[in-house]
């Protein structure tokens, strides 16, 4: 039992999109650069040549939110979409039935269709995968270059991420909408 | 705070998502529950086994732990032992398994039965190609009279290109070419002249640092792009990062000041920070006063010179104030402030003058070996492989074109000053076609190596292979180049062989390994073994020519029983011996390392001991306090352990014994052309690389990006189809108009525009740069200088 989440160092992102890659060899995801379940956000660089603002090219990794309040399960109508022990969103495909009320409800484009299974998928945290066999790292943070993802247990007032979260200046992202999201920007 | 992070959305006006949904079928192995064949493998919980081993998506070898399931390599993991690569794997790295994987790959040896070029092959056994390169072999060097240069031997680089080297030496040709001159000629030699070595930078424990023309956050370089990274913007106490570029990279958007400078006038830009800092007295005047050679002299030619801001804001765009600024708060940081030397080919001609001015500048605030600056670190000592070479007393030496008549301060080569061991590419290149070479080179030996696509003027390079009268072809991918083959022998990827073993010099230096994961697929082997069956079916029917023309062996027969003269010349022998057993003997010195490596795939003293795991996903390799960041006091390690700011015997050559700049560097600037530059990307190496379907997603063509209002004006749009042409040639390649370069610059990203149809994702896949890119060489190595070149554009 636990309550995940995973905190992001962003400014030390590169946009080098080995998460990316390390997520879809984990998890055995289609290739397909519409199938993903994380990705960097890129904001295009604003101003005219040479004068370009720094600050407004930005990366930000992204992905399933993990939501508190997840609008997603909510609006699912076979329970498909459910809580594991770990407070991670999890999807059932024998039960999903391609209804597409979650693509739509969230509001981070979380998820999307697995061609194989003509279910939903998603982040998992990779809860089937690595946590299974007693890994305790993501393998989009393992493979991170740069170490900008920490994850671990929001309930362990010890753990990694519960003292960052207490020392560091973070947001979240559309917290506005009451989804109590798990992912944290660092400032 | 607005912040856009759907990618989805992003994609739909960027360049990554131009092919939508391309589900890639052609996979090997796992197939899904509808049957059909899928490229990526879900991990389970039961793993037969985990091996370390190393990358080599790229050069930077990074250490890797592969897990494989039921035989399949089902995913690749950082190694967290390995100092050097951080406990991390990019994109590459991780796409490693489609490279393995990739059904394109070079699975039986082939013989050509089609036109050169056109790719038509006839599979044969490994004996019949041998058998094939023997009788070719055989008739060219009894023709040749047994003048083993008639055999080019050209590399590219990798943890087996010393294995591939042997053979060179043992066959006895003196023409070698590898990367170097399209490659870290001039930088390394820069370096090496003026401080003894090539340097790594300490990004751990630098305040202030300037990129320039190094764009470490898309080239990554381990550890560099790790440190920096780490390092800037997101901690406190960040360091200062200046990233000087041209165009507006992932880099400039992790600096606090980006300066967009004219291409080409970097060396402008460092002679105008020597002059304020010589001006002003700002260096370090105890660290000049024990560690500089001509010292005075070299001041005394900046400031005679008037290299003054006003003066290098003119030519490099940049303004005068910010030049003086950089200068003192470089000082004020030094010799914690690092001028990043940089891991790149030579865009420039004045690029080895730029880097010894780099390498003056940086010494300037004493920030030489030492925390913070420029390092040299240590290297564990391994025994290397010894293999004496026989003595052929026809082979001519290396083919290249001297000067006639070249008095003293000239250069003795028609193309360059000095030839270095890796010879000049181009130059070499263009004197064979031309004729001018001093006797005939007419067979070829090609080892992962692709010079259709990694020099400049492709079209020179394809009639040097048309006319080339044999070539073999040692690579895993059907390659442009592999298109002219007479024979192609597989060889197998990475992930299918035991390299040799390395050492990796640095302030935190180990030694590590690339175990065999999987054994080889198809017919594929490893060079080491493509090598020694080749060389035993080489050896005795070209010693057979050797006596007959070689007079010195003929003289030994005479006293001498055959098969004790044999002996030195038996070309097998190096290639006697398993890479396991040669790597068990290069650590003999070490008695823990053999266990260590087999475990962890790395070795140093002391790991047991220094080793720490400090946070989930962080290791710390050595304590601070056991690091070499110094190991000379902080001097230099050139032979008089001094700064050498002039350099007399490069005059003798015609070269500039001290850094300066001439009015002919002026880049061209000609109305209605634009400068073309190209560079590297963090999801490809270079061709190597764009075949891989998993990268393949991540960006599936290049593009060329050309300023948004110049784009407009034209009425181009994203995604028009361009024809974009130099006075070498011309290739089609999509528009990205966009804000992040100037002007007057036009720039792709290299490696993209293959030829081979063989290949699924990279054929034509965009524009290669090196179809248009002119072959025009520096003057002191005759290295390519790639960024020499204008072009026009027009939709098409």
């Amino acid at each position: 039992m636990a309550r995940y989440g995973m905190a992001l160092d962003y400014k030390k992102c590169i946009n080098c999109k080995a998460c990316e890659t390390a997520c879809k060899e984990e998890n055995g995801i289609l290739l397909g650069a519409d199938k993903h379940r994380i990705w960097v956000g890129v904001k295009e660089v604003e101003g005219e040549f040479p004068l370009l603002s720094i600050a407004s090219q930005t990366f930000y990794p992204s992905q399933c939110q993990h939501c508190d309040a997840a609008p997603c399960q909510e609006v699912c109508p076979t329970n498909a979409t459910y809580y594991d022990e770990n407070g991670v969103v999890q999807v059932d495909p024998d039960k999903c039935i391609l209804c597409s009320y979650c693509i739509n409800a969230c509001p981070y484009d979380a998820r999307y269709v697995d061609d194989r299974t003509m279910t939903v998928d998603k982040c998992t945290f990779c809860s089937d995968t690595r946590l299974s066999r007693g890994e305790v790292t993501t393998a989009c943070q393992n493979t991170c270059p740069t170490k900008v993802r920490i994850f671990g247990d929001l309930d362990d007032p010890n753990s990694e991420i519960s003292q960052v979260l207490r020392e560091r200046e973070y947001f979240t992202l559309k917290s506005h909408l009451g989804t109590q999201p798990k992912l944290f920007y660092l400032i | 705070m607005h912040i856009e992070i759907s990618r989805r959305r992003f994609l739909q006006g960027s360049v990554a998502l131009t092919v939508l949904g391309t589900t890639a079928t052609t996979a090997l192995f796992s197939k899904d529950k509808t049957g059909e064949i899928k490229i990526t493998t879900k991990t389970t919980n039961k793993a037969d086994k985990l091996v370390p081993t190393m990358c080599e998506m790229c050069v930077n070898k990074c250490a890797a732990i592969a897990r494989v399931e039921d035989g399949v390599v089902t995913k690749l993991d950082p190694n967290p032992y390995f100092p050097k690569s951080r406990s991390m794997l990019c994109a590459r790295g991780n796409a490693g398994i489609q490279a393995l994987y990739d059904p394109d790959r070079l699975k039986y040896p082939l013989i050509r039965v089609g036109k050169k070029g056109e790719g038509k092959f006839k599979r044969v056994t490994w004996d019949e190609a041998f058998e094939y390169i023997k009788e070719k072999t055989v008739q060219i060097l009894d023709e040749e009279e047994d003048n083993r240069s008639s055999f080019l031997f050209c590399a590219g680089e990798g943890m087996a290109e010393h294995t591939f080297k042997t053979f060179y030496q043992v066959f006895g040709s003196s023409n070698w070419l590898n990367h170097s001159s399209i490659c870290l000629q001039t930088v390394a030699a820069g370096y090496g002249l003026t401080l003894g070595s090539y340097p790594q930078s300490d990004f751990e424990n630098a305040t202030y640092v300037i990129l320039a023309g190094a764009n470490r956050a898309e080239a990554i370089v381990t550890p560099d792009t790790m440190d920096l990274f780490k390092n800037v913007k997101s901690k406190k106490n960040a360091a200062k990062l200046v990233c000087i570029d041209p165009r507006f990279t992932n880099t400039a958007a992790k600096s606090d000041l980006w300066l967009p400078i004219t291409p080409g006038t970097d060396l402008a830009f460092v002679l105008a920070l020597t002059y304020v800092v010589l001006d002003e007295e700002l260096y370090n005047k105890e660290y000049v006063e024990a560690n500089f050679n001509d010292f005075d002299e070299y001041k005394e030619h900046i400031l005679s010179n008037n290299y003054t801001p006003k003066w290098a804001s003119k030519i490099t765009g940049i303004e005068e104030n910010t030049i003086y600024s950089i200068a003192r708060e470089f000082m004020e940081h030094a010799p914690k402030a690092i001028y990043y030397p940089g891991r790149r080919s030579t865009f420039a001609k004045n690029d080895f003058q730029l880097r010894r001015a780099m390498a003056i500048f940086q010494a300037l605030g004493g920030g030489v070996d030492c925390e913070g600056g420029l390092v040299f670190g240590k290297t564990l000592k391994i025994k290397g492989h010894d293999v004496s070479s026989p003595m052929y007393d026809n082979a001519k030496s290396r083919a290249v074109i001297k000067r006639l008549q070249a008095k003293s301060g000239q250069a003795g080569y028609e193309d360059c000053a000095i030839v270095g061991d890796g010879g000049s590419w181009i130059s070499w290149r263009n004197s064979f076609l031309e004729d001018k070479q001093p006797y005939k080179v007419r067979g070829m030996f090609c080892y992962k190596h692709n010079p259709m696509q990694n020099m400049p003027n492709s079209k020179k390079t394809a009639q040097m292979l048309e006319k080339m009268e044999f070539l073999v072809c040692i690579d895993t991918m059907p390659s442009d180049t592999v298109m002219y083959a007479d024979v192609v022998l597989p060889e197998c990827t990475y992930l299918e062989r035991t390299d040799p073993i390395k050492t990796f010099g640095g302030t935190e230096p180990s030694i590590a390994v690339r175990h065999k994961v999987i054994d080889p697929m198809f017919e594929s082997k490893p060079v080491m073994e493509i090598l020694q069956g080749l060389s035993q079916k080489l050896s005795k029917p070209l010693f057979e020519i050797t006596k007959k023309y070689d007079e010195d062996v003929q003289e030994m027969l005479e006293t001498d029983d055959e098969s004790e003269v044999y002996a030195e010349f038996d070309l097998s022998v190096p290639f006697m011996h398993s890479q396991e057993e040669l790597n068990k003997d290069a650590v003999r010195d070490y008695p823990e390392a053999l266990a260590m490596l087999e475990k962890h795939g790395v070795y140093y003293p002391d790991m047991d001991k220094y080793f720490k795991q400090i946070s989930a996903n962080e290791y710390e390799y050595y304590p601070k306090s056991k690091r070499y960041y110094s190991v000379n006091e902080g001097r230099p390690i050139t032979s008089s352990n001094k700064v050498e700011c002039k350099i007399d015997s490069l005059a003798r050559n015609g070269i500039d014994p001290m850094p300066l700049w001439k009015d002919e560097y002026i880049p061209k600037s000609t109305t209605g052309k634009f400068k073309l530059t190209t560079g590297r990307h963090a999801q490809y190496t270079q061709s190597g690389s764009t075949n891989n379907s998993m990268l393949n997603d991540l960006m599936p063509e290049n593009y060329l990006w050309l300023n948004k209002r110049v784009a407009k004006e034209k009425n181009i749009k994203f995604g028009d189809m361009l024809e974009v042409s130099s006075n070498v040639g011309a290739i089609r390649i999509k528009a990205y108009p966009t804000e992040k370069i100037a002007q007057d610059q036009v720039f792709l990203i290299h490696g993209f525009g293959q030829e081979s149809s063989s290949l699924t994702w990279a054929y034509k896949n965009g524009g290669n740069d090196n179809a248009i890119i002119e072959d025009i060489m520096e003057p002191v190595y005759g290295a390519a200088a790639m960024h020499e070149t204008e072009v026009e554009i027009k939709r098409v």
